[in-house]
């Protein structure tokens, strides 16, 4: 693993700060606000070709590492706002799409996620179940060469928006087999698919997460992702390497909150000085800055193992283990180091901090992962 | 349509370090980017280029670090760059620059338009590009806030304090393009990664058939005597309060009391 990176990664770093600072800066405050995002966002992601970063060319995809989408996913981490979900969503069912699907579905549903005309979903949550396949409810009936699919979904981002998701059902043809879960692609425009209004959730306004109702929606056989009754495996493989995007999306994060203390402990005066001049906040500077590298190369280091092909289910989990608290850690002594200030909406570590704290429950748990990676040493030891 | 933007590699700094002795920015140790006007240069190009076909090549002289900006111009969606590196280039003012410059478009041979930003933040002379079209012999069209191609030649609208210019000539024309037009895109991420791919040339003195005594420091009559930072003067400062007339008054009164008048 070489640790440092091409002049090649470096520019991309430099595109998505650049993106960052002229297409998202502006209209942060105008998103939480709404609690939406325009319409052309998206769009404005293709264009920058931040679609479909690690999907092949010939699906209209860039082609670049998973290393280099963390590189760029960290940039975006810095806006600390839920602007770069869009993209992140696309990239991650896009990667999904790609890795299980047959030519055929990887020929229709890659380009609209690469070229921004559609916006990705992943669907599993119920209001029943967010992590157990066997309490699905929402159900897939065959009905010749389609299916009919019915439930509800919860917690859906983008649920709301055009495009496609990859949704997760009960096979009820395979009822009683062991694997009984079918992944399927379902265009979000079919009828009887409706939303409910966005969910109010705590740091992530605008992310558009709502409630999908599925009335007796026809979905077609040729939507199908990978084996039937192989969906939870690939959820699983999708949940993983989501874990990997979020800790680079809360590394980014982590360093704007030291960035920020590092500025308003250089502005801030006490008797006459910068308050950094106090030993104690230079020791939080130092704990902030020591957490946040390790957090940033372990984080590296799952991108590069995804990248020589290695299976990350058991090291993804250990990365959220980790990063997740590290950083929660980080916005909190951001948050201490600003005083008051800090609770106060007109600064940036207060957006920071609540937003960092849905990272623990997103992406799976963090406590769902340390029972992934801590049974996974006692399996080794067998 | 082939289009040439020049570009140049500039420190990112507002404070910088000079040599004594030539009075030329120290340039180690400092981070560089493009300069922030080309950009604006690069970006008019590639959407003429968009609208009307063709190539951009970009073109940058300075030290071998300055293939880092050409390949950022490759990045933003460039077709190809060419580097000018040689320690003879060194030193250059801007006729020497411009000459230099205007030497490698000659070798280019086939273009029709030449654009520059409208100047450096190093330097902030606005004359290589007037220089470079004067040696050239071409018609240039300063100031630029927008661009377009009609029947083979070139409209520039131009801005000059209040008055709007809308100048035309034919081409092959130069062009220098103001800070607040053409807003430089993004670099898309697939440009990036084949920016990398391609092959920059680098053209020393023996490459351009030019006069060596007209290179760099030896060909640049601007000579630099001393480069310094003006010193603040420091002292109190009185308000002085009351009705326009009556400050008037006072200000008369306590320049007479410093014998300024």
């Amino acid at each position: 693993m070489d640790f440092n990176l091409s002049p090649e990664s470096k520019m991309m770093v430099k595109a998505a700060k650049d993106f960052c600072e002229k297409e998202i800066g502006p209209i942060i405050d105008e998103i939480i606000e709404k609690d939406d995002y325009p319409d052309d966002l998206l769009l404005s992601f293709a264009k920058a070709r931040m679609l479909g970063l690690n999907i092949p060319k010939e699906y209209g995809g860039v082609g670049t590492t998973n290393l280099n989408t963390i590189l760029i996913t960290e940039e975006l981490g810095k806006t600390g706002s839920v602007c770069a979900y869009p993209m992140l969503m696309n990239n991650s069912t896009a990667e999904t799409i790609d890795y299980w699907g047959s030519e055929d579905v990887k020929k229709e549903f890659l380009p609209p996620l690469c070229d921004g005309s559609a916006y990705a979903s992943t669907a599993f949550t119920e209001p029943g179940t967010g992590s157990d396949p066997r309490a699905l409810t929402t159900t897939a009936v065959p009905d010749g060469s389609d299916f009919i699919v019915n439930g509800t979904k919860r917690y859906i981002t983008g649920g709301n928006k055009k495009g496609y998701g990859v949704f997760y059902f009960k096979d009820e043809a395979l009822k009683g087999e062991k694997g009984d879960v079918t992944a399927f692609i379902v265009d979000k425009s079919s009828e009887g698919y409706t939303t409910s209004a966005p969910w109010n959730l705590m740091g992530l306004e605008g992310m558009n997460c709502v409630d999908v109702f599925l009335n007796d929606v026809r979905v077609p056989g040729s939507s199908i992702l990978g084996e039937r009754g192989n969906g939870f495996k690939i959820l699983l493989r999708w949940i993983a390497g989501e874990r990997i995007q979020q800790a680079a999306y809360m590394v980014g994060l982590g360093q704007a909150a030291l960035d920020e203390s590092v500025k308003y402990l250089g502005e801030r005066v006490v008797g006459g000085k910068p308050m950094g001049f106090m030993q104690g906040f230079q020791w939080m500077l130092a704990e902030m800055k020591g957490r946040l590298e390790a957090c940033r190369y372990l984080t590296y280091r799952a991108a590069c193992l995804q990248d020589e092909g290695n299976a990350i289910d058991i090291d993804s989990s250990e990365l959220k283990v980790f990063v997740i608290p590290a950083i929660q850690e980080i916005t909190r002594m951001a948050l201490q180091i600003h005083g008051s200030y800090g609770y106060s909406k007109e600064y940036k570590v207060e957006r920071l901090f609540r937003y960092a704290a849905h990272a623990g429950v997103v992406a799976s748990s963090s406590e769902i992962n340390k029972t992934i990676a801590g049974s996974a040493l006692l399996k080794s030891r067998r | 349509m082939n289009i040439i933007v020049c570009i140049k590699q500039v420190p990112d700094v507002t404070e910088v370090s000079w040599d004594p002795e030539t009075g030329s920015l120290i340039r180690k140790g400092i981070p560089s980017i493009i300069n922030p006007n080309d950009k604006n240069a690069i970006e008019a190009a590639l959407q003429l280029r968009e609208m009307n076909g063709g190539e951009v090549t970009v073109i940058s002289m300075g030290p071998s670090q300055v293939e880092e900006a050409l390949r950022e111009a490759l990045g933003m969606g460039v077709d190809r760059a060419i580097q000018l590196t040689a320690k003879q280039f060194a030193g250059s003012d801007t006729w020497a620059t411009a000459y230099t410059l205007g030497l490698a478009m000659k070798k280019i041979g086939q273009y029709d338009l030449i654009i520059c930003g409208k100047e450096a933040i190093d330097g902030m002379t606005a004359q290589v590009g007037p220089q470079l079209a004067e040696y050239l012999g071409l018609p240039q069209l300063a100031y630029a806030m927008h661009i377009e191609v009609v029947d083979s030649k070139v409209r520039v609208k131009q801005k000059l304090g209040d008055l709007d210019r809308l100048l035309e000539a034919p081409m092959p024309a130069l062009i220098t393009v103001e800070r607040e037009a053409y807003q430089p895109r993004v670099a898309p991420m697939d440009t990036i990664l084949e920016a990398y791919g391609k092959e920059i040339p680098v053209w020393k003195p023996d490459d351009l058939n030019g006069e060596v005594e007209n290179f760099g420091l030896t060909g640049s009559p601007t000579k630099l005597r001393k480069v310094y930072t003006p010193k603040l003067i420091k002292g109190k400062i009185e308000m002085l309060e009351g009705g326009p007339e009556d400050v008037a008054r006072k200000f008369i009164g306590k320049l007479k009391e410093k014998y300024i008048l």
